[in-house]
């Protein structure tokens, strides 16, 4: 090791935080999204098309899902062509802090920690989710979870919930939805804590381990996210979202993906009126 | 949006990063060592085996070599859990990248193998050194040292490549990354720590080899030349 190499180093170390810092501090001043948006012609959404049933692709590998849909429908209502950008859990929120997307409609379920970086609009959705597991697992509450090894993707409501409520519990944390499903349909785990509209999907990989709800641990409401300060934009797509619960479109889109009906009526209570 | 900077979430998840990169150096660690010495291993299959044994150390090192680092892992962990054989991340991990290492190794030290004159076999033999002993002792050694800062180099892309051993959930640093990034939304500054980091254990890494180097190899500690 000689200075010269220490050297070089230092002088790569430099370049990386200048590579990286730079963009950042140059995004300052910025025209207001919605206005963007309706110039460009175009709305960037940050879908995460690994969750069936919000977001898949189907067998032309062409994205699909309920998630797509309403991305789908809310463009053609604004007016814009609809670019999806394609996310994962954890980079949903980053996808719009860098400006890599307009919009977030990926299962992003409000919580307080994330309203405190982003904007939600009023809710489109309900989102339960549950600690599942094999018909073989016995498991009625948190507490039985303790030293038991249970699957979750990183950075979700359910990590955090579970990090804080189930301390005994051994979590396996996955990268993302197929990630999680593939390590319970190859024998991995056999409890894994995710969405309740999750669970089909993952017993259809390996019917010999199908899952089934045990322990329902919170419902969240899934929203629309955006960057923060942007009056105008969260007005239209508020305003978009109480008129597609009240007209029964978001309704439709959820049953023909889900199988169930969402509770327009609580949703709507929630938005205030 | 006008982005501000804040690494105030260092204070309480600063031993998150350390325990992040303690799992990533133990990771590698071991698959570096075991990785060296299967490869050295198949590398002197490769070169002095019967022809049947050459061929299995050729279809090992080019499926390796052909093959995504991450496709390698899946296998090990997805892949022989649904045979029944259950391994833990970390365990799977350090296979995979076992296997990994030991493949790229195995055409280093081939290369550095080969290097070695034919004559020099020839001396060993006439002072009456057995054909293991002459390898180990007149081949070897001399071999690595030639190939030494390749392989070193290899063991750096390893610690490097670890990072995506996360995918199956093993809690090294960009896992922690992650973690960190998704409880405090500071993607910047996360990814930027771990990047520094990563950089710091880069340099350990190549400080580790170079003295290892210098342990190994007396010839060079002495003259201080490559060979």
């Amino acid at each position: 090791m000689k200075t010269r190499t220490l050297l070089r180093l230092v002088a790569g170390a430099a370049f990386a935080l200048l590579s990286f810092g730079l963009p950042a501090l140059s995004v300052s001043a910025r025209a207001d999204t919605l206005d963007e948006i309706k110039k460009a012609g175009k709305i960037r959404v940050a879908i995460d098309v690994a969750i069936p049933p919000f977001g898949m692709t189907d067998d032309k590998m062409q994205p699909t899902g309920s998630d797509v849909d309403l991305a789908r429908l809310l463009a053609k209502d604004m007016g814009v062509e609809l670019e999806i950008v394609t996310t994962t859990g954890p980079t949903r929120i980053p996808m719009l802090q860098t400006n890599k997307a307009d919009i977030v409609i990926s299962t992003l379920s409000i919580t307080p920690d994330r309203a405190k970086v982003i904007d939600f609009s009023i809710p489109y959705a309900d989102h339960p989710s549950v600690v599942a597991g094999l018909k073989t697992v016995q498991i009625k509450e948190l507490s039985d979870l303790d030293g038991k090894k249970v699957a979750v993707v990183r950075g979700t409501t359910q990590d955090t919930d579970l990090t804080q409520k189930a301390k005994g519990a051994q979590l396996v944390r996955y990268e993302d939805d197929a990630t999680m499903a593939l390590a319970v349909a190859s024998g991995q785990v056999d409890i894994l804590a995710t969405a309740r509209s999750l669970l089909p999907a993952i017993s259809k990989k390996n019917p010999a381990r199908t899952v089934e709800p045990k322990i329902t641990m919170q419902t969240n409401y899934l929203a629309i996210g955006m960057r923060k300060d942007e009056p105008k934009l969260l007005a239209w797509v508020n305003d978009w979202v109480k008129t597609n619960l009240k007209n029964g479109k978001l309704a439709a889109i959820y049953k023909q993906y889900h199988g169930v009906d969402i509770p327009t009526e609580d949703l709507l209570s929630k938005a205030g009126g | 949006m006008s982005y501000k900077f804040d690494f105030a979430f260092l204070a309480d998840k600063w031993p998150d990063f350390v325990a992040g990169a303690w799992l990533t150096i133990q990771l590698t660690i071991l698959s570096i060592a075991f990785g060296f010495l299967l490869g050295t291993v198949c590398a002197v299959a490769r070169v002095y085996g019967g022809p049947l044994l050459r061929r299995l150390v050729g279809a090992y090192v080019e499926t390796i070599r052909n093959t995504p680092l991450l496709i390698q892992i899946f296998i090990v962990y997805f892949g022989f859990s649904s045979l029944g054989l259950k391994l833990s991340a970390e365990v799977s991990a350090v296979i995979a990248l076992t296997v990994n290492m030991g493949a790229y190794t195995t055409e280093i030290m081939r290369a550095g193998i080969q290097s070695i004159l034919r004559t020099q076999l020839e001396a060993a033999d006439c002072l009456g050194l057995t054909r293991f002993q002459a390898i180990l002792h007149v081949v070897l050694l001399p071999a690595m040292e030639r190939v030494y800062p390749s392989l070193a180099s290899q063991g750096v892309l390893l610690m490097l490549a670890s990072s995506i051993t996360s995918q199956i959930s093993t809690e090294e640093l960009t896992a922690t990354a992650n973690l960190v990034q998704s409880d405090t939304y500071r993607s910047f500054e996360v990814y930027m720590i771990v990047a520094v980091v990563y950089l710091v254990l880069s340099a350990l890494y190549r400080l580790g080899f170079w003295a290892i180097g210098l342990v190994l190899f007396e010839r060079r500690r002495r003259l201080g030349t490559p060979l």
